[in-house]
């Protein structure tokens, strides 16, 4: 793997490419400190993998997130959990005796820091499905596909443009596919907002927003939970989870399938929230000590994206402040415009005001995709942040099982999951704007539309 | 005056550097503008010698400046000396909408470009009111200050720079007061936010939003021509050329006077560097297309290259907060202006409406919950304004459109010259919030990369005592209303 890795970058002439080798190129303003080195070998946008009746899963990382997807796949036919690996031997054991009263007899991988490679390396498993801490997703799906398995992992799916091409470049290469587990694809009214606009609701979209707001600071400060987390918020500073608000805006804009982000700023104001807590913690708890006094990320994070037909996205990253949850969803358009938080969701066509109650049940009634018709009330029982986890575990099933593309694949992986990293630098760098790299390598230009939300396509698969 | 400028221009370094020339110079660290002028004289918190009655002369009375007449016109210790505009018509129809208020009786300035300049020069004059088109704002607020009259004027103050730059260094050596007329925390909701702000119940500040959304050009009837009015049509001909050939936030004030104030810019905090996003235009060029098949006035319009729809503005400040800025006038959306402030305990948000406040990630606060905040953090001088206005019973008032309504911000103003108080706003305020447009423009022109704000008062920021008395704890208030 390490070998790989180091062979991958000297390849793609990345080596030495980290932010802080970035940080020395900026004067006079290089706005490209990511070139963009790789070439398409094969698209994998559109590809459809030969059919599998069923489809067998092994799931790494049975944390809150693993435990959630066992949860709902084992409620999708044809999949066979058929093993479970995490560090922690109990997490498995619960895991195990969860899915007592199912089919599913998953093998236990548990105790060594490498035990998900040998899961990996099973001849008798179709996709990995990973759900780890986040520098993890990118050596274990690449592991995963060299491996000749499809791979699913958690957002984000890379934290350095290193790792991003190096998805990119292993999928092309294995003809495997690498999805990011991004729900909030399938939640409803993002999916509703999404048809609206294939029909023309919005006219031309010019502008989008999307956020991820959710107050963490009580879960993070508990040494009770796992402290990798907060961890991740020292030392760097930048959006570090784009791909919730992201996602779906990049959906409504055809991002890597008509149209491609050109460049990015970013802005973060200064940490008001969690160094002053560690310190607090510190002063009667000696667990806390290692945190105080620590450089953490800004507590607002602001990005501003423009894409090549020169519409614009804003993100923003707020998880300490004490605020309501919003992930915003704004889409923008020369004939109408919808946000859904704050909560009601809403609908204007004019300067004049949103519309009613029921001329948005009308909308809702036309608009309301095909997929949520079908599965959406069964999901929503299955659950899992409301049923879009349901509905996304399904759909990715469904597609596997009729060699269908998937709705999204390694380039919006990669695409989204890059903010993270371009954010860092443009922060580090006051907020000079960043070139986004070209993950499709020009095919965005040609790529057709996908996320089939009206299922032209398969749907065959039941929620038992 | 061109000579002034001139002269003024050559004194400070600035001569060439129009976004063109700055451009240039990005090479380094983000300072397209060089801070060329130092203080001579801290305005901040300068009080003018008090004035019993203060003689006002309004230039440009078009949309704006006709209710400007009316609003002031009902203020005590005014007094309405003389009128000016191009169009000898608004002139006269602004004299007859005061009629009912005996005390003015003002002369017309109505004769030629340079009309204004008369007006300006007369002795018996304190105070000038601005309400002409955005290009002649610096160059009459400068001249007013020249001879000697303070200057109270419509939004944007400078439009370049450069202009900003002009203003400051004017107010600073002849001691005039420069203060814009909009965008500040004296009314409504963002009175009541600056309070809560400054009695901590949001903590220390993190981040706030504030906009221009404003959907100006989907009605049709704003261009239809006027035949009867000199052609004019609602969203003025001047406005229109200011959208073509320039990308940025054009109209930031609204959004950001309630933010800067509530942030303590320029007497606290200071703006450190900004970067603007603008989209390209997706609606101007298809209606200008429309409209030139219908008028041919609208054809030289067809091809130009319109200001992008939505710009997205970030600022960062030298403490480490950040401001976000929209303006979009172009799209079929509803409006927004002062939009959210967000601490460490508690977070307020206007749009959309209903304005909401919470205190944690649980949930916006009962709507019971949200009244009895207002009753608690309405500051002092928005219950002294509400008690005049009660008292004037001015039953025409509500009947008036909004533009014609006396305001806090003109009986504020009123009520500081009479008692010899600092103005709530200052020229650093009007300088720092009109300098944000050009800076926008010259991201947009450069990639979005950051550009380095001025600080308008020469480093004076750290050390200022805070505008915007909304408690009257310096005295005042003590102006009626008629």
């Amino acid at each position: 793997m390490r070998n790989n890795r180091r062979s991958f970058l000297k390849q793609f002439g990345l080596a030495g490419l980290g932010l802080a080798g970035a940080d020395k190129l900026i004067s006079p303003v290089n706005n490209e400190p990511f070139r963009q080195t790789h070439q398409q070998q094969f698209n994998m946008h559109g590809y459809a993998a030969p059919p599998l009746d069923r489809v067998r899963i092994g799931v790494i990382g049975i944390g809150s997130r693993g435990s959630g997807a066992l949860r709902r796949l084992r409620h999708i036919e044809g999949v066979e959990i058929r093993a479970l690996c995490d560090l922690v031997s109990e997490k498995v054991d619960e895991a195990i005796d969860s899915l007592q009263d199912s089919s599913h007899n998953p093998d236990r991988y548990t105790g060594g820091e490498d035990d998900w490679k040998r899961l990996c390396e099973r001849e008798d498993i179709d996709l990995v499905y990973i759900t780890t801490p986040w520098h993890l997703h990118t050596p274990q799906a690449v592991y995963a596909m060299e491996n000749d398995k499809h791979a699913a992992t958690e957002i984000p799916a890379a934290q350095t443009i290193e790792e991003c091409w190096q998805l990119v470049e292993t999928s092309e290469r294995t003809r495997k596919h690498c999805m990011m587990l991004e729900n909030c694809c399938y939640d409803f009214f993002e999916m509703m907002t999404l048809n609206m606009m294939r029909d023309g609701f919005f006219g031309e979209i010019i502008h989008g927003e999307g956020a991820y707001i959710h107050d963490r600071m009580g879960r993070w400060f508990n040494k009770e939970l796992s402290t990798w987390r907060i961890e991740e918020n020292i030392d760097r500073d930048g959006n570090l989870y784009p791909p919730h608000g992201l996602g779906p805006i990049a959906q409504l804009m055809d991002i890597n399938y008509g149209d491609k982000m050109d460049y990015m700023v970013s802005v973060s104001s200064n940490d008001f929230m969690m160094g002053p807590m560690a310190e607090k913690l510190s002063a009667t708890d000696d667990f806390w000590q290692a945190y105080a006094g620590r450089d953490f990320r800004g507590n607002l994070n602001t990005s501003v994206i423009r894409t090549d037909s020169g519409r614009t996205i804003m993100l923003q990253h707020d998880t300490t402040s004490p605020r309501p949850y919003s992930r915003i969803h704004l889409i923008s358009g020369t004939q109408g415009i919808a946000r859904k938080w704050p909560l009601p969701a809403r609908v204007a066509t004019s300067h004049d005001g949103w519309i009613s109650e029921e001329e948005f049940k009308v909308l809702e009634e036309k608009y309301t995709p095909e997929i949520s018709k079908r599965v959406g009330q069964m999901a929503s029982e299955v659950g899992g942040h409301g049923g879009m986890d349901t509905l996304m575990d399904w759909r990715m099933i469904d597609c596997l099982r009729n060699g269908l593309p998937l709705d999204m694949d390694v380039y919006d992986a990669a695409l989204w999951s890059s903010i993270v990293p371009l954010s860092e630098w443009s922060v580090a760098n006051r907020s000079n704007s960043v070139n986004i790299p070209d993950f499709t390598s020009g095919a965005w230009k040609t790529n057709e539309r996908y996320m089939d939300i009206q299922l032209k396509h398969g749907g065959t698969t039941k929620i038992i | 005056m061109k000579n002034n400028r001139r002269t003024f221009l050559k004194q400070f370094g600035l001569a060439g550097l129009s976004l063109t020339g700055a451009s240039k110079l990005i090479s380094k660290n983000n300072g397209p503008y060089q801070q060329a002028h130092s203080q001579r004289f801290n305005m901040h918190g300068y009080a003018a010698p008090a004035l019993d009655t203060v003689r006002i002369g309004l230039i440009g009375i078009g949309a704006r400046g006709s209710g400007t007449v009316r609003r002031l016109a009902g203020i005590e210790g005014v007094e309405i000396k003389a009128l000016c505009d191009i169009v000898p018509a608004r002139v006269s129809e602004a004299i007859e909408s005061i009629q009912q208020f005996p005390q003015h009786n003002p002369d017309s300035y109505t004769h030629g470009q340079d009309a204004w300049k008369k007006l300006c020069e007369r002795d018996d004059i304190d105070m000038i009111y601005i309400a002409t088109p955005w290009r002649l704002h610096a160059p009459q607020a400068v001249f007013a200050m020249e001879h000697d009259k303070h200057v109270y004027m419509e939004i944007p103050a400078g439009c370049t720079i450069e202009e900003n730059w002009q203003l400051v260094e004017t107010s600073e050596r002849t001691r005039k007061h420069c203060a814009l007329m909009s965008g500040n925390c004296h009314s409504g909701l963002s009175a009541i936010t600056l309070n809560m702000v400054r009695q901590g119940f949001f903590g220390d500040l993190i981040h706030g939003e504030g906009n221009y959304v404003h959907d100006r050009v989907s009605d049709r009837s704003r261009w239809v021509r006027d035949k009867s009015n000199n052609n004019w049509f609602g969203y003025r001909p001047w406005r229109v050329d200011e959208n073509v050939g320039r990308h940025g936030n054009l109209y930031p004030q609204h959004g950001l006077g309630p933010l800067a104030q509530m942030m303590d810019l320029n007497y606290g905090d200071q703006m450190d560097y900004l970067v603007s996003v603008s989209s390209d235009d997706f609606t101007m060029g298809g209606l200008m297309e429309e409209l030139a098949a219908e008028d041919d006035y609208y054809k030289p319009y067809v091809g130009q290259d319109f200001r992008g729809n939505m710009n997205v503005t970030v600022i960062r400040t030298k403490k480490g907060r950040t401001l976000m800025l929209q303006h979009d006038i172009s799209s079929p959306r509803p409006g927004s202006r002062f939009q959210l402030i967000s601490g460490t305990q508690g977070i307020f948000r206007h749009y959309p409406t209903p304005a909401r406040m919470a205190t944690s990630h649980d949930g916006w606060v009962s709507g019971e919950e949200y009244n009895a905040l207002l009753e608690k953090y309405t500051p002092t001088m928005t219950k002294s304004f509400n008690e005049l206005v009660r008292q004037a019973a001015d039953e025409e008032r509500d009947q008036l459109r909004s533009y014609a309504r006396v305001n806090e911000t003109d009986w504020r103003l009123i009520d500081c010259l009479r008692n010899g108080l600092p103005l709530e706003m200052d020229v650093y305020d009007a300088a720092l919030w009109s300098s944000v447009t050009p800076l926008t423009e010259w991201s947009v022109a450069n990639r979005s990369n950051s550009v380095s704000v001025p600080d308008f008062t020469s480093g004076a920021w750290e050390t200022n005592e805070r505008g915007m008395d909304i408690e009257l704890l310096k005295g005042g208030g003590t102006t009626r209303l008629l």
